[in-house]
């Protein structure tokens, strides 16, 4: 659905997007995600025709975005972040406007407005001025607008951003329901929302895609990676310098004491086992050991761990 | 010679554009988007009412003039041509013209507009036009209270040519300032920002022709100044001459400025 390759956005003195690649097949629910900065906003634009790229190409539906906008936009059904609407519209009039632009007529548009009125939950907001909504119903428009032409893929960038919790799970449940005949790209920087929508996670970090899979592999790699946490009957210093030159340890953090009992979370390279080393090490050192285990790692350590990876925190 | 394939060049860019911005019926839809938003905000309705004032008292006064006695000039002269008449007439551009861009860019909008299958060029022609046909229909009054006039009087005063000039200069003028208009919207995110640049430049267009006019400066560059003072395009057309030179003048300026327009849309659309 989306085919990405070597895409470069420069902006005057900074590149925004660096030289990214990557896929979307048709029918998944792609997160998109990366901290605010990161080039989520620009790749979308460049996506969606708003603006070109510096350099490499995008191909939407088939059709590439820079010869052939005219045709890629109208398979693409886009809400920008923060849904920009006309306030002075009633809620039926912009969608009958936005349907009729995107090229449909007649009986056409009447049914997909309606069809879109009542997806999003808007059947009693519809003769409401667009300027008197709530945030959450705003979101909506902006969604029903999005996916008022039936397009096949629907990108949307960030658009739980600002709701209440009640919103979110209405919306989430939405793009849900769309993924099950729509390809879509969401854009966020909300983890448990990727988790809990996305079959894919693609993280960019300044301009870079640092990681592209489904989030329960990005999580099995890090947990093996992982941290851990080990509880020794030892003098602390001593017993946290010493699993220091345990190759591979990354970091070892003190977290709490009892009596003569000290907690540690140690942190590994990605890929390395390291509790064996560890009980080898308390073995040698004939110290109790009454706790080892690998920490439940969640998505906010892979995202933590990758797009921080460069800064020693 | 020159002037007929001036005047063929300018019309053929002017029914392609048309043409394409018709073609696929979405130039249309967002055109009635426009004029809509037009007609829907207190905006025009105040700009109406108040122009409708403006021209009714110029009328007026131009009549109770007359009544006085012998004058030199006629009716339409003495409406088009009078201090009222022009103090008012600048302020309408920048208040049609300073929401057109301004406003999407402020709003956010003009990334949907531009995101849904529309191309800048449609856009463009569309607000444009928009802009226009409130120009027209802000003048329908003015020309009603003449035909009222003509309707009510014994003798018949009729002065078709005169008359036809004079909206066919106003016609003009106002394509050249609503494009000037578009530009300076296109420019800012900033309404307010947008009309000043608007009036300012509508004017100094219009006075650089005048002031110039009186100046001891030298004859070359006074017959210079003729080609683009509005006021003596004026004079000439209330007169009944329709001149061929100041139709292509102002149509040839509009399509510049328009075209100037549609770039720096397309510049925003790039560096944003």
């Amino acid at each position: 659905m989306i085919r990405v390759s070597n895409l470069t956005k420069r902006y005057v003195g900074r590149t925004a997007v660096d030289a990214i690649s990557f896929n979307v097949e048709p029918g998944e629910i792609v997160g998109f995600l990366g901290p605010n900065g990161a080039g989520k906003t620009t790749t979308i634009r460049i996506l969606t025709g708003y603006m070109p790229a510096t350099s490499g190409t995008a191909v939407v539906a088939g059709h590439d975005i820079f010869r052939d906008s005219l045709k890629a936009q109208q398979r693409i059904g886009y809400m920008p972040e923060n849904v920009p609407l006309y306030d002075d519209m009633r809620v039926k009039e912009y969608l009958r406007f936005r349907a009729l632009l995107k090229g449909m007529r007649g009986r056409e548009a009447k049914n997909g407005i309606a069809e879109a009125i009542d997806l999003c939950g808007l059947t009693e907001m519809r003769s409401k001025m667009i300027g008197a909504l709530s945030k959450g119903y705003r979101q909506r428009v902006g969604l029903a607008d999005a996916l008022i032409h039936n397009p096949d893929l629907l990108i949307l960038d960030e658009p739980t951003n600002g709701l209440d919790p009640n919103q979110i799970r209405r919306v989430r449940k939405l793009i849900q329901q769309l993924g099950l005949s729509h390809t879509i790209l969401i854009s966020t920087h909300i983890l448990s929302e990727v988790e809990m929508t996305c079959d894919r996670v693609i993280i960019l970090d300044r301009g870079k895609v640092r990681a592209a899979d489904t989030p329960e592999n990005l999580i099995k790699n890090l947990r093996t990676a992982g941290h851990i946490s080990v509880e020794v009957n030892a003098a602390a210093d001593m017993a946290a310098d010493a699993i220091r030159t345990i190759p591979r340890v990354k970091k070892v953090i003190k977290e709490s004491t009892e009596g003569t009992w000290t907690k540690f979370t140690v942190r590994a390279e990605s890929g390395a086992d390291i509790r064996e080393s560890i009980v080898a090490l308390a073995n040698a050192n004939h110290w109790p050991l009454r706790e080892i285990h690998t920490q439940g790692a969640s998505l906010e350590d892979v995202f933590v761990e990758l797009t921080q990876s460069p800064h020693p925190d | 010679m020159a002037f007929a394939i001036t005047i063929s060049v300018l019309l053929g860019i002017i029914v392609l554009a048309l043409w394409r911005f018709l073609s696929a019926g979405t130039g249309l839809v967002l055109l009635a988007k426009e004029l809509r938003s037009f007609f829907f905000s207190p905006v025009a309705w105040v700009v109406l009412t108040l122009v409708m004032l403006l021209n009714g008292f110029s009328f007026t006064a131009a009549l109770a003039d007359l009544r006085e006695g012998e004058r030199s000039v006629t009716l339409t002269a003495y409406t088009f041509n009078s201090i009222q008449f022009w103090l008012a007439y600048f302020f309408i551009f920048p208040v049609i013209t300073m929401r057109l861009f301004a406003e999407e860019q402020k709003l956010g909008t003009i990334e949907t507009l531009l995101t849904a299958p529309v191309t800048t060029i449609q856009l463009l022609l569309a607000k444009y036009l928009a802009a226009i046909s409130f120009y027209i229909i802000l003048w329908v009054p003015s020309l009603l209270n003449f035909f009222i006039f003509q309707m009510n009087s014994i003798d018949d005063h009729s002065s078709i040519g005169s008359l036809t000039g004079s909206y066919t200069i106003i016609f003009l003028v106002g394509m050249f300032n609503i494009a000037i208009g578009c530009l300076a919207s296109s420019l800012t995110k900033n309404q307010l920002v947008a009309a000043m640049i608007c009036f300012t430049f509508c004017l100094l267009h219009f006075l650089l022709g005048f002031v110039l006019q009186n100046l001891p400066v030298p004859d070359a560059f006074r017959e210079i100044v003729t080609h683009f003072s509005t006021q003596i395009h004026v004079r000439t057309f209330i007169d009944g001459l329709i001149d061929t030179r100041q139709i292509i003048y102002y149509i040839s300026s509009a399509v510049l400025l328009l075209s100037i327009t549609y770039h720096v849309l397309e510049f925003r659309k790039w560096k944003v």
